[in-house]
């Protein structure tokens, strides 16, 4: 007997050198587990089971050994797993063990079976043992139920359909049920997505039960979180289940100790889990609800009463000789009382006002002979430590020092006013040589002399501060200027996008409503913002920067290009969208341009010759034109339309620019329509268009229906004769080509 | 300060063999845990006795354990030394669950930090003391920081930590307690503060549960000073003793037939015990408030 005993230690102990040598060299498992699974199996001692079972459960979960390894190795050790499971086993530990080896088995057999759908007999064994630890587990002792929980959570988790994160490596893609081919020989979808279904309501059952098993709930809460995680399709019926769940209704009295722990943890671990679902997913359907959930369940909370006398007391003794702050203030300590001297007599001044300390020595002390840096580097540590009280009957001292002044203040200056009053009906009294002032009435002169002399000491200290002056700053080089402008500009830019919303309907319907009554960037939204900004890059700088324009330098722009700039490409951002901008702005530059050319004409003296005016209108109109010409596509005529038609001239340059689109046989359509708007509403630039038009229709025979009957209406006299064209449009077609060679 | 002395020696000295004698600064320190020693004396007793039987297991089995802090160097360390230093000598691993390891510095907004799993506790030491020694004496820090270079090599951060992952380095590095866990799996997490069990149990749920195994995670609200962390690891070790010894009788009653013979919590297996020892430690100890979870691996 004890030499049994001795073997089965020996054996134990060359066990675990085995498994150290897997821990060190995770190589070497598929080795090892080959080796063990005749001395672990079905008919070995009770401690050879519950070793090989422990290493198992280790073998399939552990992180050191990669997926694919772990599958080849999977379905090697099905069977000695059934035939343990078949013995029946009865301990604890190895069912537990077993049940943890297959819940990390099964998505590595299904995966293995998904490839290997010949594998029928794989495929038998692991659902053999699925259905022998369903039927068991109610009946299974606690620990293994447990494992059962988890095992459920992983076959619900293998057979719903997941996330495929990358199509075109399906070996990349989380085992679920997405990764199955419909016509897969062994695995029919349906039946496995109903299978997992009714074993996802086994799992929430536990949620419904009249008492609930703190162990069982816990166990399933902790679980669920990676199903909602990666399982949309069942995620809300999940979170729905446990927001019916209140841990509180579900025990039964008597409320004892054991109880009160189980219920807690139950509202806590929920509490716990539905957090971790609300940080994964904020803007989760469902967070309102869970938000409320959470906030009943802290109030309902079984333990209120109970838990506030458990709080803990307070330390009887000082927990930490150096956190005063942490302890008690058992006896509130008398604070120490400042002696605060009077004031000296007669006038006081400032000085004297505020000094408290009687040491003639710091009294005498001049402050300003320190460096200002050094006084903070003082000051600040130094307030941080002085005592509130002493703080207080200071700041208090020092007020009522102050409100004596002034009340002696006030009095004096009413007496001298009433002296003064005195004293000036005494002057006019000179002229009553008979008037013969009181003796009472002559005093009053003498004191208020007197007095005045003192207040004329007495007024510059405290009342009259003087003028103080800012001292200049130093002049801003240009360079600095410009950086400031631009900064300048760019705060506007912002300003614009923080007003990107729409605005209210209420807001539009004012706007609309006043019309031509409008006053330019008078409402304080996003246009207002834009007229401010356009004006700002042609009028604002206007003949200051223009003179000198010939000589700035390429990489310092002035302020208006830059800004000219900015408002480019903001515009181009979203051409669509921003046009009106865009047009606001070449307004308001060919109105500039309009403006100072004006002015140029005016200022110019008879002999001088023609004023150098740059024009800014036309750079930058085929600066845009030519921004967004490249991205319109042929459903943009409303577009191209109202640019066309919304901008202040339309130049030779640009029709060409436009006539340029009919090289894309996409986009003819939109040059003709665009030509035909100009040529039918704009009558200055009829002629530009019908020119170019002809041109158009000249040089690429995609134009020529839609352009043939533009030109048919204005200048029939461009067209060939219309009997030829009409029947012979072949002919005109190929003739095309050789006419504009 | 000088009180964690002795015990670090007596933890220093070599790891403790299996069934030792409880030592005697165990029982001067504890005597809240006499009681326990000899029941764990019993329960050795008991594995002795039962060896001889050619049915029962031979093995030491013993539950593992991880405790938890902020920084992982006060309180979950008390518990660790308590834990691996125990007569049992617990299979321990600990964590703290902080962005960053912060201990008290100069004054309250200038707290010294280091980084968790590349600093080590030696390195803290003697930077700290270079800095000043007499401040970080006199606060513990120094001594603290002593205690925890003879247990394990740094702190290391929970969410970092893959279950499962190997761990034999700390066993070569000579690590307190990292013999039995070198799987880089634990059945007990206890963490020192609500929001660790908090973010603990958070961040077992974002590792995906991957292993499929099950682990108890308690709480046992420890104020983070040197005093609490003593009166907290000395409980700690208290709560680890009952588990344990709950957990080694279920596996010495296997089958049906020895589990019939248990009374009272002995007769419900290890995992069904927990909220009914957790209810009778609270009870003898009314000021660290506790808090239990079932979760995954």
């Amino acid at each position: 007997m004890a030499q049994s005993t001795d073997h089965v230690v020996d054996q134990v102990a060359q066990l675990n050198a085995a498994r150290s040598l897997v821990l060190g060299d995770a190589a070497l498992y598929p080795q090892i587990v080959n080796g063990i699974l005749p001395i672990i199996g079905a008919n070995a001692r009770l401690e050879l089971r519950r070793w090989g079972a422990d290493f198992l459960a280790e073998t399939f979960s552990t992180p050191a050994l990669a997926a694919a390894q772990k599958q080849q190795l999977a379905p090697t050790v099905l069977q000695s797993i059934q035939d343990t499971l078949a013995l029946p086993e009865t301990d604890t530990a190895v069912l537990s063990s077993l049940v943890q080896t297959v819940a990390s088995l099964y998505p590595l057999i299904f995966r293995h079976i998904v490839n290997h759908a010949e594998d029928t007999k794989t495929w038998e064994t692991i659902n053999a043992i699925k259905q022998e630890i369903l039927r068991n587990m109610d009946s299974f002792p606690c620990p293994v139920k447990i494992c059962c929980v988890k095992f459920l959570q992983r076959v619900v988790q293998v057979q719903t359909p997941g996330l495929i994160a990358d199509p075109r490596r399906p070996d990349q893609n989380e085992t679920s049920l997405a990764v199955v081919p419909r016509n897969h020989a062994l695995l029919a979808i349906p039946q496995l997505e109903a299978e997992s279904s009714g074993l996802l309501d086994r799992l929430l059952g536990v949620f419904q039960e009249e008492t609930s098993d703190p162990l069982i709930v816990n166990a399933t809460l902790n679980c669920l979180s990676p199903l909602i995680r990666t399982r949309q399709s069942i995620a809300n019926k999940i979170i729905n289940t446990i927001l019916e769940f209140y841990p509180a209704k579900h025990v039964r009295p008597p409320f004892t100790p054991t109880v009160r722990v189980g219920v807690k943890s139950m509202e806590r671990t929920s509490r716990a889990m539905l957090f971790n679902v609300m940080k994964k997913n904020p803007s989760h359907p469902l967070m309102g609800k869970m938000q409320a959930y959470i906030e009943r369940l802290m109030q309902s909370r079984f333990e209120i009463t109970d838990d506030a006398s458990r709080k803990r007391g307070l330390p009887t003794e000082p927990t930490d000789g150096l956190d005063n702050a942490k302890r008690a203030r058992l006896d509130a300590m008398t604070p120490p009382l400042l002696n605060i001297p009077p004031l000296p007599a007669g006038p006081t001044s400032f000085d004297q006002l505020f000094t408290i300390t009687q040491d003639i020595g710091l009294s005498s002390f001049d402050v300003k002979q320190l460096p200002p840096d050094l006084v903070v580097k003082i000051t600040v540590p130094l307030l941080t430590q002085v005592n509130q009280s002493l703080l207080t009957q200071a700041v208090d001292a020092i007020r009522n020092r102050y409100e004596t002044i002034t009340k002696e203040q006030n009095l004096k200056r009413q007496q001298l006013h009433q002296a003064a009053t005195a004293a000036a009906a005494d002057d006019d009294d000179d002229y009553e040589p008979d008037y013969e002032p009181v003796d009472a009435g002559a005093n009053v002169p003498e004191e208020s002399t007197a007095l005045t002399a003192e207040d004329a000491e007495l007024e510059p200290d405290l009342v009259s501060l003087g003028p103080f002056v800012l001292p200049q700053p130093p002049p801003l080089t240009e360079e600095q200027a410009g950086d400031v402008g631009r900064s300048a500009v760019s705060r506007v830019f912002s300003m614009i996008d923080a007003v990107q919303t729409t605005p209210s309907p209420a807001q539009s319907k004012n706007q609309q409503e006043l019309g031509f009554a409008r006053l330019a960037g008078s409402t304080f939204d996003r246009d207002a913002w834009v007229v401010l900004l356009t004006r700002l890059a042609t009028r604002a700088p206007a003949g200051l920067e223009g003179s000198d324009k010939a000589k700035a330098d390429k990489r310092h722009p002035t302020i208006s290009d830059s800004i000219r700039e900015t408002l480019y490409r903001y515009i181009l951002e979203d051409f669509r969208a921003r046009l009106k901008i865009g047009i606001t702005w070449l307004n308001e530059e060919w109105y500039n341009d309009r403006v100072r050319m004006k002015a140029a004409n005016s200022e110019r003296g008879v002999e001088d010759e023609e004023p150098i005016v740059s024009l800014y209108y036309d750079t930058w109109v085929l600066r845009l034109l030519d921004g967004f010409l490249p991205y319109l596509d042929s459903r943009d005529i409303k577009v191209l339309v109202r640019f066309l038609s919304e901008i202040p001239e339309v130049t030779i340059a640009i029709i060409q620019r436009v006539a340029s689109l009919a090289k894309d046989p996409e986009r003819v359509n939109l040059t003709v329509q665009a030509l035909m708007y100009l040529i039918m509403f704009r009558p200055p630039a009829r002629e530009m268009c019908l020119n170019t038009l002809e041109d158009v229709y000249q040089t690429y025979e995609e134009s020529r229906p839609a352009a043939g009957k533009v030109l048919a209406r204005w200048r029939p006299e461009a067209l060939p004769a219309p009997a030829e064209t009409a029947p012979a449009a072949p002919q005109t077609e190929v003739q095309a080509p050789a006419a504009s060679t | 300060m000088a009180a964690y002395d002795p015990r670090v020696n007596t933890a220093s000295q070599d790891p403790p063999p299996p069934p030792p004698p409880p030592p005697e600064s165990a029982i001067s320190e504890m005597p809240s845990t006499t009681t326990e020693d000899v029941e764990m004396a019993t329960a050795n007793a008991a594995t002795i006795v039962a060896g001889a039987n050619s049915d029962t297991p031979t093995d030491s089995w013993k539950l593992k354990f991880c405790t938890v802090c902020a920084s992982n160097n006060n309180r979950s360390m008390e518990a660790h030394l308590r834990l691996s230093a125990a007569p049992t000598a617990f299979p321990v691993i600990s964590f703290g669950t902080g962005s960053l390891v912060r201990l008290p510095g100069p004054s309250i907004s200038q707290p010294n930090v280091y980084q968790f799993n590349i600093t080590s506790y030696n390195q803290m030491y003697e930077e700290l003391e270079k800095k000043d020694p007499r401040l970080y004496r006199n606060n513990g820090i120094l001594s603290m920081l002593d205690r925890n270079r003879n247990l394990k090599w740094g702190p290391e951060r929970f969410q970092d930590w893959t279950p499962g992952q190997p761990r034999l380095e700390h066993i070569s590095k000579g690590d307190k307690g990292a013999l039995g866990t070198e799987g880089g799996v634990v059945d007990v997490i206890i963490t020192c503060e609500e929001r660790c069990w908090d973010a603990v149990v958070d961040d077992l749920m974002n590792k995906g549960n991957a292993l499929n195994r099950p682990v108890h995670v308690f709480n046992v609200d420890i104020k983070d000073n040197h005093e609490e962390a003593l009166v907290g690891g000395k409980a700690i070790l208290d709560l680890a003793n009952r588990l344990n010894e709950s957990a080694v009788s279920q596996r010495q009653a296997h089958g049906s037939a020895g589990w019939e013979n248990g009374s009272g919590a002995a007769r419900l297996s290890f995992d069904e015990s927990v909220p009914e020892i957790l209810a009778e430690w609270q009870e003898k100890h009314p000021n660290l408030p506790a808090l239990w979870t079932l979760a995954w691996l």
